[in-house]
């Protein structure tokens, strides 16, 4: 993945009362050689990591630019709020939570009769640890309980179920999602239940599940992370330093149909897609790459050498080199006419447990940004139907959501649009 | 290179260079249409369905054109070998310009895809025999049915689901048949009452339902027509040895993910049965290839040692259960992870097969350098 890791340190370094360590723990979003300068231990023992701080408030919401950390929540919620005034505090409950935790603070002292206002997972200090938490809308919350209906996102649809996907409707949808992202999985899980205390009456949990990245290996700074399968991902990514292609491929602009609320905002789509490792682990060396499309050892496309190199479709016009059923080809095909359905992945590896036949239960939370569901997402997706990997993996839930623009400040929070 | 080199160029010249580099995705792909085909009808969305049947009947004119492949297996096609005395792997040198020789031969020399007629045609045999015996359990189905005997026709038809998962390495080339057969009705709006419902899935959501039994006669007529048919199709179906040699470890790996896991035949929970009745059908396959795999590579030792282990461990769980099938839910958790773990051990064993007996080599991936040349 292309990712301005540089212009991200500068928006999101910070220190929490751990001064100088802010430096290192900038280093510690850095893979290879960088990360390993940055371990060493400091004197009070605390993780350097840890002071890394991503803002909560601006155009946009974080969590969707910024880089992926280590670890993941996603959250479905449905709303429960008894009303348009309950389900607008729920929502201003949950920006106020997210600020205080993603940009960090202390615990104060407290009457030892009440039950502590934190549940001290993390300590009194409360890291930001590059948390983010990500708000997202989905169709069904515009239906007629809340009278949203004419504040709906014009491009926002409930997913529907593509080719060979196995749905189970109870991993499926919701009114909004909640995406939790920091570089430790104790963040993450304190994160999530900060964030529901204070709106049980608004939001029941209706799915959840949780995802890992895999480490920075190498052999360079660039390198992309391995998915489950064990091949690097996010190599084709747009590069989102650029300002212009964000606008271009991600950001929803003025003219695309409104209403004016979700102008700086962006469409979420979120898939579980569990792989059968087992099948794929019996599968030959060079039928995986044919499927792919790349060498599994270093992310080039077949018969290049490096991980970024064009795949050159136009002098393999018959798929001799690279197939033309190959994941990579059918997704991006890089002609003029397929450029602008490009979209932002930032997907997580996730594994939570096994079937009732022993399978591991284990797959790619397949997360995705773009400007346009049915133009960007949904074309690919429907471009992939047949692709000889179909055999290998099952989609078994998710949904598309809408992720509005983000707070303008402590006055503000994600959501205000919906209100105003 | 030897005549085996001209069978690949034949092929490969008609076939996407993927399904010849691991032998694996026309099976695959015929695998998925059927998994579809046989998860549980409340969890497969309509659109789903519709696509796995459009891909069993694309994937499933194997009889008349399954694209490539099968021009290069009717080619071939022939019985010669069954009639001879000479062994495959002595036709297949022969094919193949090749000495005889002891010892173990590099798997990376390609088998001529004529060293597959044999095998394929004592499987069609095989395939033959259990769909006369299929036959035979619809319509003892029927008489149980007319004489109002519920357990009765549980059994029978116990015994036809037990059959039709012996040709399993046919369904790919049945197409319509197969669907007409084994098919669930998640594409259909209606559901399970949905008219165009049919076939031993439709009774089998009868029987255990609780459907009074007449109403199923119709089904149960209507399915004998259909295994009438089947077994003049399996007689003469076309099945191409990339296919073949796929399918050995592809049907127990369908039994891993539909029939184990409990998504297959939902009503009656026939999960062990259906997983012995694929064991039965690999064995089957495995024997026909054995003498190709004898003596080629290692993979043949290890995968009758597993197929033994796993056979060992169904038959002392048919024997705890007073020599019948459970269904899944009646299995203790030590039977379940006893069953799990012998067959994920064999489809180990069974994942080098189809190395084994690649009909071409492995071709070179030209450079992006000699493409722009």
């Amino acid at each position: 993945m292309s990712l301005d890791r540089r212009g991200f340190l500068l928006r999101s370094a910070a220190t929490l009362g751990a001064g100088g360590l802010a430096e290192a723990g900038a280093h510690g979003l850095l893979g290879g050689g960088e990360a390993r300068a940055a371990a060493a231990p400091s004197p009070d023992g605390v993780d350097p990591g840890l002071a890394t701080r991503v803002p909560f408030d601006g155009e946009h919401q974080a969590g969707i630019l910024t880089p992926p950390p280590e670890q993941a929540s996603f959250l479905a919620l449905d709303a429960i709020a008894p009303d348009r005034g309950s389900l607008a505090i729920g929502l201003q409950e949950l920006s106020s939570r997210a600020r205080e935790l993603t940009q960090g603070s202390t615990i104060p002292p407290q009457e030892v009769d009440d039950p502590p206002v934190d549940s001290g997972t993390l300590g009194t200090t409360i890291a930001p640890d590059a948390l983010t938490v990500t708000i997202g809308f989905g169709a069904a919350l515009f239906d007629e309980r809340y009278g949203l209906a004419r504040r709906k996102p014009a491009g926002l649809t409930t997913m529907e179920p593509f080719a060979h996907d196995d749905l189970d409707p109870a991993r499926c949808h919701g009114d909004l999602l909640v995406q939790v992202c920091a570089q430790h999985r104790d963040t993450v899980a304190h994160a999530v239940r900060e964030l529901l205390r204070p709106v049980r009456g608004a939001f029941a949990l209706r799915w959840t599940i949780d995802g890992f990245q895999g480490a920075h290996r190498g052999p360079s700074p660039r390198s992309s992370r391995r998915n489950l399968f064990g091949f690097r991902d996010g190599t084709g990514n747009p590069d989102v330093a650029d300002e212009g292609l964000m606008r271009r491929l991600i950001w929803v602009g003025e003219g695309d149909g409104g209403p004016a609320w979700t102008t700086g905002g962006t469409y979420q789509v979120v898939r579980a897609i569990r792989m059968h490792v087992e099948f794929w682990d019996r599968v030959g060396l060079r039928e995986q790459e044919s499927m792919i499309g790349r060498s599994r050892v270093t992310g080039a496309p077949l018969g290049g050498a490096d991980e970024y190199e064009n795949p050159r479709y136009d002098l393999d016009p018959s798929g001799v080199r690279i197939p033309l059923d190959a994941h990579i080809r059918l997704s991006n095909p890089r002609t003029p006419k397929t450029d602008g359905q490009r979209i932002l992945r930032r997907g997580y590896s996730y594994h939570r447990g096994f079937d009732a036949a022993g399978q591991l239960d284990t797959g790619l939370l397949f997360v995705a940004f773009n400007r346009d569901l049915e133009r960007q997402f949904a074309t690919i997706q429907r471009r992939l139907a047949d692709e000889p990997m179909v055999d290998y993996v099952t989609p078994v839930g998710g949904g598309y959501f809408f992720v509005p623009p983000g707070a303008r400040g402590a006055s503000d929070w994600v959501g205000s649009g919906l209100f105003a | 290179m030897s005549p085996s080199g001209d069978v690949a160029v034949i092929v490969r010249s008609q076939l996407d260079h993927r399904r010849f580099t691991g032998g694996r995705a026309v099976g695959a792909y015929d695998r998925r249409a059927r998994s579809a085909m046989t998860r549980p009808l409340s969890r497969i969305p309509a659109g789903v369905l519709l696509g796995a049947a459009l891909a069993v009947l694309g994937g499933g004119c194997g009889g008349a054109g399954h694209g490539a492949a099968t021009t290069a297996t009717t080619t071939y096609r022939g019985f010669a070998i069954a009639g001879t005395s000479a062994s495959a792997q002595a036709v297949a040198d022969a094919a193949a310009q090749k000495p005889t020789g002891a010892g173990v031969r590099s798997e990376l020399s390609p088998l001529p895809a004529t060293a597959f007629d044999g095998p394929v045609a004592r499987y069609r045999a095989y395939a033959g025999r259990q769909a006369d015996a299929m036959a035979g359990a619809v319509a003892r189905l029927a008489a149980a049915l007319r004489r109002g005997d519920r357990a009765g026709a549980q059994a029978a038809w116990l015994a036809a689901y037990a059959r039709y998962l012996r040709l399993g390495a046919a369904y790919g080339a049945l197409g319509a048949l197969d669907t007409a057969i084994d098919g669930t009705p998640g594409h259909l709006a209606g559901g399970v009452r949905d008219p165009r419902f049919s076939g031993l899935h439709r009774i089998e959501h009868g029987l255990w339902g609780g459907a009074p039994l007449a109403t199923l006669l119709p089904w149960t007529a209507r399915l004998a027509g259909d295994v009438g048919r089947l077994r003049h199709v399996v007689r003469s179906v076309a099945i191409d040895p990339l296919a073949y040699a796929t399918r050995a470890h592809e049907i127990l790996e369908d039994a891993q993910r539909d029939m184990l896991s409990g998504q297959a035949a939902p009503w009656s929970g026939a999960g062990v049965l259906a997983t012995a009745a694929s064991l039965d059908a690999t064995e089957a396959v495995i024997g026909t290839l054995r003498p190709l795999l004898d003596g080629r590579g290692e993979a043949l030792a290890p995968v009758q040692t597993q197929m033994a282990a796993l056979a060992r461990v169904l038959a002392a769980v048919r024997r705890a259960h007073g020599g019948a099938w459970p269904p899944l839910d009646a299995l203790t958790r030590a039977e379940h992870e006893r069953i799990d773990g012998a067959l994920g051990a064999l489809l180990e064993a069974l994942a080098a097969v189809p190395g084994s007996l690649e009909t071409t080599m492995t071709p070179t991936i030209p450079t992006i350098a000699e493409q722009a040349r």
